[in-house]
């Protein structure tokens, strides 16, 4: 066989060559940046919920995954400690009642199983309606502050179009349904791990990023 | 370069063969992400970026690339180049990158890109290619804007929300709430609404090019005949 019937497909091994080459390079010089990068951001958002003197622990690699019923992927829960006593729990979660698609959450948690404070880390709701779960634009995500599974009593666990007594953001019943449903979901967790919560130990693969829904579009 | 061969590669691809209203190219980043115009924005400048890269490396090669090849290679020439901007964003420009995120993946199915590397830089030299590069991506970023603002201002009611996330804490000042708070029409936020916002802007182009006269449109058709 000559070498010109060769030539294309060599021309494009080197431009494969090529294009591997240049891209090992970069993920070289920037795997360990994009890592720290992300980690940072995990970081700010527990850090958002918890200010900074409620825990002196690792709080980020202080965790372990835990299988909630209600919820399609294990919900992975951060423990804060600050004198080796517990100062709060924060629950990492992804609902897919979304309206169109999963929801991630934060569920920042009192010892004593009330709510510090929720927050959406990414969603895909609708812009202008469901993305005033957001805090950058609505406050709504705040009514969650300082609830429990006692108060509101648990028939009351509920956006208020279904009975309950939770504000329903207008167009968006079923962006609120799935918020208010995976926070009552997470509370029900954590009381029912109780003590075991601040006793299991931390999962191994520590210092694993938790995954990013923004890098699968 | 030819100053002539310059104009008419901007005048194509601003208005005569934009890649958004006349190739209609680029149909699912442009529908998709169209919901404001600073996504319109971000979205529009990863594309002028991609485009003008792919089109430096396709004329570059021209030469080494035989014929039967040169879709495959081309194809990877664009995945590399989108992906060099992906890693890039996330990090060294992290918060940028957390709003293009999901956008710049999204350049691979721009077919405009592919396209021009096919119809155009694999037979010009590089600084024409780079002409064309940067005509076609932003007569293709200005389709982007335009049509995000419309749906913004007609979905929400206001225009350039959010520019701080894209161009830093200084941006914020340039929201403008052009209609009462709490205003929306759910339509132009939904996909419809970027199909409907689309099809009027081409009527509109398509107006306002055989308006003037008859002569237009014959030098629109030579151009179309002599593209095809």
């Amino acid at each position: 066989m000559s070498l010109k019937r060769w030539k294309p497909a060599l021309a494009l091994i080197a431009v494969g060559l090529l294009a591997a080459t240049i891209l090992a390079g970069l993920d070289r010089l920037t795997r360990d940046r994009i890592a720290l990068e992300q980690e940072r951001r995990a970081l700010a958002a527990l850090t958002e919920l918890l200010p900074a003197e409620r825990f002196d622990n690792e709080l980020v690699s202080d965790w372990f995954e835990h299988p909630v019923a209600g919820l399609e992927r294990p919900v992975r829960i951060y423990r804060a400690r600050l004198d080796d006593q517990p100062s709060a729990a924060v629950l990492d979660l992804i609902t897919s009642r979304g309206y169109s698609g999963d929801i991630r959450l934060l569920v920042a948690i009192e010892p004593d199983w009330t709510i510090i404070g929720v927050r959406v880390l990414e969603h895909r709701e609708t812009p202008g309606l469901g993305d005033r779960i957001e805090i950058r634009r609505s406050d709504w995500i705040r009514q969650f502050d300082g609830a429990s599974l006692r108060r509101p009593i648990p028939e009351a666990w509920a956006p208020d179009r279904r009975g309950g007594q939770f504000d329903t953001l207008t167009n968006a019943t079923i962006t609120t349904g799935a918020i208010t449903d995976a926070v009552r979901l997470s509370l029900e967790a954590a009381e029912s791990l109780d003590e075991a919560l601040w006793a299991t130990e931390p999962d191994t693969q520590a210092l694993e990023i938790p995954p990013d829904l923004s890098q699968n579009p | 370069m030819d100053p002539t061969f310059r104009n008419l590669i901007w005048r194509q691809g601003l208005w005569q063969n934009n890649p958004g209203l006349v190739q209609l190219l680029g149909l699912c980043p442009l529908l998709a992400v169209t919901t404001t115009a600073v996504n319109g924005l971000g979205l529009g400048l990863a594309t002028i970026f991609v485009l003008v890269c792919s089109n430096l490396a396709v004329s570059l090669l021209r030469s080494t690339l035989q014929p039967e090849v040169r879709i495959p290679a081309f194809v990877l020439i664009i995945a590399t180049t989108v992906t060099v901007v992906d890693l890039s964003l996330q990090a060294w420009w992290h918060d940028l990158s957390r709003t293009l995120g999901i956008f710049v993946p999204l350049i691979v199915t721009n077919c405009t890109i592919l396209a021009r590397a096919e119809a155009f830089a694999s037979r010009q030299p590089p600084i024409s290619a780079l002409h064309d590069g940067l005509a076609q991506g932003i007569g293709f970023a200005l389709v982007l804007i335009a049509l995000g603002a419309g749906r913004e201002l007609i979905g929400q009611g206001t225009v350039f929300a959010d520019a701080d996330l894209l161009l830093g804490p200084w941006a914020e000042g340039l929201t403008l709430q052009l209609m009462p708070e709490g205003w929306g029409l759910l339509l132009a936020m939904l996909p419809p609404g970027a199909f409907i916002g689309l099809g009027l802007m081409v009527a509109l182009r398509q107006y306002l090019i055989q308006r003037p006269a008859a002569v237009n449109i014959t030098d629109e058709m030579d151009t179309q005949t002599a593209r095809a």
